[in-house]
């Protein structure tokens, strides 16, 4: 778990982050959400001490981070950043292998590891391993920095504007892989956005910064559904709430047993956002959700999905 | 009559496309050099050192025969730079060319050479030199289009080294008058072209140890570069001889009145001065570039080594400076270029080195003892530019 | 430039003048720096005289390679002349590796002592700068600018005179300045060939080992150079913020 107490950043006299605590899950995907200049950046600068804070203190599984060497500590924190920050006098793997090769593993043990993560991200190892990176494309150079990041199997994995540099198509795809990542190793991680649709898209639990300040930390249910203030209403919009709110229910979780013939079928993960606009572009009225294994088909109809987005 | 017209037309096509066919280098080279061996003496004979010279003609040279037939060859090489794009052939040609000219000039002059006379001196004349220049300009060219890599170009250039170095050896040039003022001077020449080369390659190394270091400072804070770049900057206006005269001074009440200076050798006059003026004079590029390779480093790459935990130390010295040596070795070689050819002003002050010789033969009116001395120091900067070129390659093709 | 930086080149161009108008009034600065009675200040020849044939070597050296350097970068980055690029690229490159020594101790046994052989090494030692500067500030018009104003219906002349140089020539000024600051320096060499300039108070200084004649030889030399850099450059910013090529 990582706890934040009473974390101030101050410069000169402006309080870039301004007495923020919170507490972080372990194995959650929490994202910070906040325009440029709210502090957000900073904040997790903090963590890993990049940053220094001008008082209050971060805790990680009940030990205060400032009781290790900052070095020491980043090198048992995954890092990410904008832009994935390769080093472009490396290739693929030496740049995977960087915190390994500083925590002095033994070689064997690295390169099984960078082919092992290289292929978690769906990067052949033989093709992609001796590239330097300015020969990739920007999704492969961000895939790298994400690998780098987790090189030496850290629990928490600290994230800065990781997909700013992506053009949408490939972002989308990015996200849904780190994800995937975190579920499969099971890492907490803390990414830094700008982006609303990317906290909803990705995270467990959302915090909103403005002006240095908390506005409001909770899960996305929360943040939709009770805005702690004007200004969290104002950056969720109110356009498409509904919508949202349908984005982070499933398929599995509204489905009800019924009569199922017929029916075109909906994968179990799929959100209920697009198992409406699923339906409104078959003409359909209700779909049918696969079971677990041995259980038979349940039924989603257009009706429940309604029901479901309706929020105040 | 119609099929008269046709037939007629496609020929005058042909002749002004065969025209625009032409290499136009290579028709400007095969001008130079055919308008220098027509109107120029391509070696000249002097009885004596002091004597005028006589301009002696291809024919007067080498005899009807082998003038013909250096010629043909002459005449091949020109087809290849009129007619054949290929960089390679161009290239071959060219190498072919300076071969039979380096066999007709040393050839020719033992040829006029009477036999036992040790007075006489044979020189290149200016059609020689203008065929020189044309050659080398045809082989740069192509060398330029073909875009060798680093490490094949460092291989051509030892190739190339090698095969001048036996030429020399072989004593094909023994009766050029470069050669017998050589001759006269041998042991003196090995001394002053060492000292040459130490008082650059000294220079260049003082001034990496001290620029690098002061670049980095630069590069750290803004107001240490605008004190310091500055007066680096105006160092390098003060003029060479200047700058080496105003150091004896302070190295001569050094070594006066400081022992262990004395000790070290440092005197007002000799290589003391010399070396402190040259080290000075590179400080700039070498800092300047330092600044500049390090600023250029992706903050990013910086940012992402800091939050993996590499310490300070280690940023340095895995990202930065390997990311930044590409630039700083511009530096360097942009100075070692400028110390071989500085270190000939040494001279003037008892520094040794080659700049000996040119000094000794500006004041003999003495081209050939100029050139004993202009002509390694050339080449010395030529080789050391061509080196730190294919490093700097070598270096900068990875990060992009 | 603000007057703060001003004003050190003012005092500076005030001593300058000073100096070489009335030398004598100096010789106590400079009495130190000799020894067993040696004149302090140079009195061969007016120092005034020999700064104005220096600057006028320079000046010459200068504006022929200038011309020359401008028109072969013009050249060879047209298409007719794009032939000839790799090959005056290399010897831009090479061309440097000859030292301004050598070239005048070359030229001086073939067109005899004096100034002539000191102004081909000044100029061939100037046109490295201008034409390098040249070919970067022409390559790196953008091809958009120049792709617009061929769409606006320029021709190729109307392109390079109203679109192209102006927009290089910051670049290739900056050669035009870095030629001169370099030729000022090697000029002073030109004395060892019998050139008339200042390097003749350095070569007296050297030869009778009298460090004020070297000293103010060389002060006079860096001074003029620092303050023609600086003069050049002022101008230069002055003429490009009214074309607004230069904000």
């Amino acid at each position: 778990m990582i706890e934040l107490e009473n974390l101030t950043k101050r410069y000169g006299d402006v309080d870039v982050v301004s007495d923020v605590s919170m507490q972080i899950q372990p194995g959650s995907f929490t994202v910070v959400v906040g325009q440029s200049g709210s502090g957000k950046s900073t904040l997790l600068r903090m963590v890993n001490r990049l940053v220094e804070p001008t008082a209050g203190r971060v805790l990680i599984d009940g030990r205060d981070v400032a009781s290790l060497p900052g070095p020491t500590l980043r090198r048992g924190i995954g890092y990410a950043i904008q832009g994935h920050g390769l080093f472009p006098h490396r290739t693929v793997a030496q740049n995977i292998a960087t915190v390994p090769t500083l925590l002095g593993w033994p070689k064997a043990k690295i390169r099984a590891r960078v082919a092992e993560l290289l292929e978690a991200l769906q990067l052949d190892p033989g093709q992609f391993a001796a590239k330097y990176p300015d020969e990739l494309s920007g999704g492969e150079q961000q895939r790298v920095g994400v690998a780098r990041a987790l090189a030496a199997g850290p629990n928490i994995l600290l994230m800065d504007e990781p997909f700013g540099a992506l053009d949408p198509i490939i972002r989308v795809k990015a996200q849904d892989d780190v994800k995937a990542i975190q579920r499969r190793f099971e890492t907490t991680i803390l990414l830094v956005t700008h982006d609303m649709e990317e906290a909803f898209h990705l995270g467990d639990a959302i915090a909103v910064m403005s002006g240095g300040k908390l506005q409001q930390y909770g899960s996305p249910e929360d943040l939709l559904l009770r805005p702690a203030n004007d200004y969290v209403s104002r950056l969720i919009g109110s356009s498409d709430r509904a919508l949202r709110a349908l984005s982070l229910k499933t398929a599995r979780d509204a489905a009800e047993s019924g009569d199922t013939d017929g029916l075109f079928p909906i994968a179990p993960d799929a959100n209920l956002r697009d198992a409406l606009a699923e339906l409104i572009w078959r003409g359909a009225d209700a779909a049918a959700v696969s079971g677990e294994a041995g259980t038979p088909p349940r039924r989603l109809s257009l009706r429940r999905i309604l029901a479901l987005g309706r929020g105040a | 009559m119609a099929t008269h017209q046709a037939a007629a037309a496609p020929p005058r096509q042909v002749g002004t496309g065969a025209l625009a066919r032409l290499d136009r280098l290579g028709l400007l080279l095969v001008a130079l050099a055919a308008g220098g061996l027509a109107s120029l003496p391509f070696l000249t004979f002097k009885a004596n050192r002091i004597a005028a010279g006589a301009g002696k003609t291809l024919a007067d040279t080498l005899g009807t025969a082998v003038a013909a037939a250096f010629l043909a060859v002459l005449a091949l090489v020109a087809a290849v730079a009129l007619l054949d794009r290929r960089p390679r052939v161009r290239l071959a040609a060219a190498l072919l060319g300076v071969g039979a000219m380096a066999l007709a000039v040393g050839f020719g002059a033992g040829w006029l050479t009477p036999p036992g006379d040790r007075f006489a001196r044979v020189a290149p004349g200016g059609g020689a030199w203008l065929l020189l220049l044309a050659l080398a300009l045809l082989a740069t060219d192509a060398l330029a289009r073909l875009g060798l890599s680093p490490l094949l170009r460092m291989a051509a250039l030892a190739g190339a080294a090698a095969v001048t170095v036996l030429a020399f050896r072989s004593g094909l040039f023994d009766q050029l008058s470069v050669m017998r003022e050589y001759a006269s001077r041998a042991d003196v020449f090995g001394r002053e072209a060492r000292q040459h080369l130490l008082l650059a390659g000294g220079s260049v190394a003082a001034a990496i140890l001290i620029g690098a270091p002061l670049g980095a400072l630069c590069a750290l804070s803004p107001r240490i570069r605008g004190a310091v770049l500055p007066v680096l900057n105006v160092v390098q206006t003060i003029p060479s001889i200047a700058l080496f005269g105003l150091l004896m001074g302070p190295l001569a009440w050094l070594g006066r009145t400081q022992p262990w200076a004395a000790e070290l050798g440092i005197r007002g006059i000799g290589a003391a001065p010399a070396l402190l003026a040259l080290t000075l004079y590179a400080l700039l590029p070498v800092a300047a570039n330092t600044a500049l390779g390090l600023g250029r480093v992706p903050a990013t790459a910086v940012d992402a080594a800091a939050g993996m935990g590499m310490t300070r130390r280690q940023i340095l010295a895995r990202i930065e400076i390997p990311l930044a040596l590409p630039v700083i070795l511009a530096g360097v070689r942009v100075v070692l270029v400028q110390n071989i050819g500085l270190a000939t002003i040494a001279a003037l002050i008892g520094g040794g080195g080659l700049g000996t010789f040119v000094f000794q033969g500006v004041g003999q009116t003495a081209i050939d003892l100029v050139l004993l001395g202009a002509a390694p120091t050339v080449a010395m900067a030529f080789v050391a530019a061509v080196l730190l070129d294919a490093v700097v390659d070598a270096l900068g093709r990875r990060p992009a | 430039m603000s007057t703060m930086a001003l004003a050190p080149r003012v005092v500076a161009l005030v001593l300058l003048l000073a100096f070489l108008l009335a030398p004598q009034f100096f010789a106590p600065v400079f009495a130190p720096l000799t020894h067993n009675g040696a004149p302090p200040i140079y009195t061969q020849a007016s120092l005034l005289d020999l700064a104005i044939a220096h600057l006028e070597l320079v000046a010459l050296a200068t504006v022929g390679s200038a011309v020359v350097a401008i028109a072969l970068g013009v050249l060879v980055t047209r298409r007719a002349g794009a032939e000839f690029l790799p090959l005056s690229r290399a010897i831009v490159n090479i061309g440097q590796t000859f030292p301004p020594v050598a070239v005048l101790a070359v030229a001086a046994p073939l067109v005899g002592f004096g100034q002539a052989p000191t102004l081909i090494a000044l100029f061939v030692y100037g046109l490295l700068p201008i034409f390098e500067n040249t070919l970067s500030g022409l390559q790196q018009v953008s091809a958009a600018v120049v792709e617009s104003a061929k769409g606006a219906g320029m021709g190729g002349l109307q392109r390079l005179v109203k679109i192209e140089l102006p927009l290089a020539a910051p670049q290739i000024l900056e050669g035009v300045r870095l030629s001169t600051v370099i030729a000022i320096g090697t000029a002073t060499i030109g004395s060892t060939v019998a050139a008339k300039g200042l390097g003749e108070v350095i070569i007296a200084g050297l030869l009778s080992d009298n460090t004020a004649f070297i000293l103010q030889g060389g002060l006079v030399v860096g001074v003029m150079a620092v303050l023609i850099y600086d003069a050049m450059t002022a101008l230069e910013r002055i003429v490009l913020r009214r074309r607004g090529v230069r904000r």
